[in-house]
């Protein structure tokens, strides 16, 4: 059985259709990317995956480890291993990443029924991974993300990934903002957690990530659909001819 | 027009009947506060200042003040260091409990003596300074505190000298049925150069029907550097009306924080001049209010002098249909060229039937300053509460953590860590649901 299941899923924000019918099925261990250009319902789908109360699912189901995971909140499908990287990182004033990081793990680690970390063992394992993802360790003790550059933000996303080691891990636009280093360093962190049991939805609207973090499977959303799934060589075919056929062929 | 006439014949009644032997210093002070408190009465809210303080709980009733401290229960007397060490006065129902206090090794330099002891021959420097800030013909329940207060305390700090511990001073109100009033008094005078840090906390039983109308002056000579944290936790249902007035002499530097936490009814009024030139002061203030609380805190920044700094930074809580007033005037006068004054309030409003009130006002009648001001009243972000979500935190957790860093945010300048972490421990107190934070790191 699939690890993500979703079945014509439909969703609006503040009453507009945004997501029109949503297939998709995303097995342990495979990469998949959705591409799509602006306002096809890439980040909508991303935000409705994560339980962002304020996108509304007006039709369709979605099936996470056999559970329902539209009956999950946010915080139940984090902690059941989903995990967004956001495309916009939120800034937290007051708030330390390394604090921030550690009420996250632990509420995980609690819901696992695992024990706490202690500081020690917490600090060792934010040190290791930040190092892995290239994150300035100055950056653990300030504020979450504020202040950050762009690719600081992003980078400090898939750090987040890489401490919570999710099952499923969705990227929204990751790529977005990112010079070619920092791109490199992103892909490097994300290969680097490939495996047999965790998969990723990739969501991006330009194929150059794709060279980085190399995907089974390759998904075109158009207008709320997905009108065309393929390998990875679709990826290349739309970076030669666009978009623009496909939504024609959407219209 | 007659209740209040009524209302003023209680107090005025209640005056005549103080004992004669009192110390003519005292008599006299007394004298001067129930004369200003018959001339104006208690204010009515077409008075601008006190528009939005709603004084019926307190006009509705007479205050007697207490004639005879209560016994302290366990809780408030094991609470009376928890700010952590120092030289401590303890009062309690306005009078000095010497078994809670503790002096020990008072340093050359310092005194901390309670007012009550000096009798007849008070000294000058005390006499000379006590009563001479507080504005009794402006504010009724500095009238009234001078009217009535019996005891209170006296720090001096002499020229050049550093105080290392802070002296904390902690009123006590006791549980009572019978509405009562308890008037805490303070004066404190810190010479040239010298520094001290000094702790106020109004602590009491929760059930306590009681008018608290503290007075507190400070007076900061040439280069002195005075912290004052001012602290007010007390039971839920104490009306505290509070005045603070503070003068910084040519490069001295006050700070103040003020923290409000408990009462059903809490007003602070603190006043601060710039008498000379150099001189800073610091206004920080953290109030976190819940149930039916109120909550007001009015400053009133004198910039007097030229070359006067004034910093202003305060934050609110609000939970449940609580209310809160901040109001601050930042008085620029014609002489006072190259002022740096900002101010800042910003307000958390974390359920619906909350109300904030935001009031920053600047008065500028010199032509070369730096003024600022700021206000926001808003609700916790959803997409921070989103972020924290998404990463596994509890919707409790994730909003007392974003509460807890709105707020201990105004907690950093504090000097005293022993005074910041007890701080630290009432907002996480406050906090929603049963967050487990335990460190901000």
């Amino acid at each position: 059985m699939a690890l993500l299941e979703i079945r014509n899923l439909h969703a609006s924000v503040e009453g507009a259709e945004i997501l029109k019918g949503i297939d998709l099925s995303i097995e342990a261990g495979r990469v998949h990317a959705i591409m799509g250009p602006n306002g096809s319902g890439k980040s909508t789908l991303a935000k409705v995956l994560a339980g962002d109360e304020r996108y509304q699912v007006t039709g369709g189901e979605i099936l996470y480890r056999g559970k329902n995971l539209l009956d999950l909140a946010p915080e139940e499908r984090a902690r059941d291993g989903v995990f967004l990287g956001f495309q916009y990182p939120v800034e937290i004033p007051g708030v330390s990443n390394t604090y921030f990081l550690k009420a996250a793990l632990n509420a995980i680690r609690k819901y696992r029924g695992e024990s706490e970390l202690d500081a020690m063992e917490f600090l060792q394992l934010i040190r290791e991974r930040a190092k892995a993802v290239k994150l300035d360790e100055s950056l653990l003790q300030r504020p979450v993300n504020e202040g950050f550059s762009g690719g600081e933000k992003k980078r400090n996303e898939i750090f987040q990934l890489a401490v919570l080691e999710p099952m499923m891990a969705i990227l929204d636009e990751t790529d977005s903002g990112l010079d070619i280093d920092a791109l490199k360093t992103v892909a490097d962190g994300v290969n680097a957690m490939r495996d047999a049991e965790r998969a990723f939805l990739v969501i991006t609207h330009y194929q150059r990530l794709l060279n980085y973090i190399v995907p089974d499977e390759v998904h075109v959303l158009v207008n709320g659909r997905i009108v065309k799934s393929g390998g990875k060589e679709l990826a290349e075919e739309l970076e030669r001819s666009g978009y623009a056929l496909f939504e024609e062929a959407a219209a | 027009m007659e209740a209040l006439a009524e209302t003023k014949s209680v107090y005025l009644r209640e005056h005549e009947a103080l004992p004669s032997d009192r110390p003519a210093w005292l008599e006299a002070l007394h004298r001067r506060g129930i004369e200003d408190f018959e001339a104006v009465g208690f204010p009515n809210r077409r008075q601008e200042a006190w528009r939005k303080t709603d004084l019926s709980q307190i006009t509705d009733a007479h205050y007697r003040a207490v004639s005879k401290p209560g016994a302290v229960g366990a809780e408030l007397s094991n609470s009376v260091g928890a700010t952590g060490p120092g030289y401590r006065l303890v009062f309690v129902d306005g009078r000095l409990d010497r078994s809670l206090s503790d002096l020990e090794d008072l340093p050359a330099g310092l005194t901390v003596a309670s007012l009550a002891e000096y009798g007849a021959d008070a000294p000058e420097r005390l006499t000379g300074v006590l009563g001479r800030l507080a504005d009794t013909a402006a504010n009724p329940f500095a009238a009234l505190n001078t009217a009535f207060f019996r005891d209170g305390a006296f720090v001096h700090v002499a020229r050049g000298a550093a105080i290392e511990r802070p002296v904390v001073l902690v009123h006590v109100a006791t549980a009572r049925e019978e509405p009562h009033a308890i008037y805490p008094r303070t004066v404190v005078q810190v010479e040239e150069g010298a520094e001290v840090k000094l702790v106020e906390r109004f602590i009491g039983a929760d059930e306590v029907p009681a008018l608290i109308a503290p007075v507190t002056e400070l007076h900061a000579a040439q280069g002195a550097i005075v912290s004052y944290y001012r602290l007010q936790e007390e039971g839920s249902a104490t009306r505290h009306l509070g005045v603070v007035h503070a003068r910084a002499e040519r490069d001295a530097s006050v700070r103040m924080h003020s923290m409000s936490a408990g009462g059903r009814l809490a007003r602070v009024d603190i006043h601060a001049d710039i008498a000379d030139e150099g001189a800073e002061v610091l206004l920080d203030g953290l109030y976190l209010t819940a149930g039916r609380q109120f909550s007001d805190h009015h400053t009133w920044v004198n910039h007097r002098t030229p070359h006067g700094t004034s910093r202003q930074n305060f934050r609110g809580v609000l939970q449940g249909r609580s209310e809160t007033v901040f109001d601050g005037l930042v008085k620029v006068f014609k002489d006072a060229q190259k002022t740096d004054a900002q101010q800042q309030n910003r307000n958390l409003v974390l359920d619906r039937m909350a109300l904030a009130h935001s009031n920053p006002r600047l008065e500028i009648y010199a032509d070369d300053v730096k003024c600022a001001h700021g206000s926001t009243v808003g609700e916790l972000e959803e997409d921070a509460l989103f972020y924290l979500r998404s990463r596994g935190i509890a919707p409790d957790e994730a909003r007392g953590l974003l509460t807890m860093a709105f707020a201990s945010e105004v907690l950093e300048g504090i000097r005293v860590a022993e005074v910041r972490d007890h701080m630290m421990r009432v907002l996480l107190r406050y906090l929603p649901g049963d967050t487990a934070i335990e460190e901000l790191e």
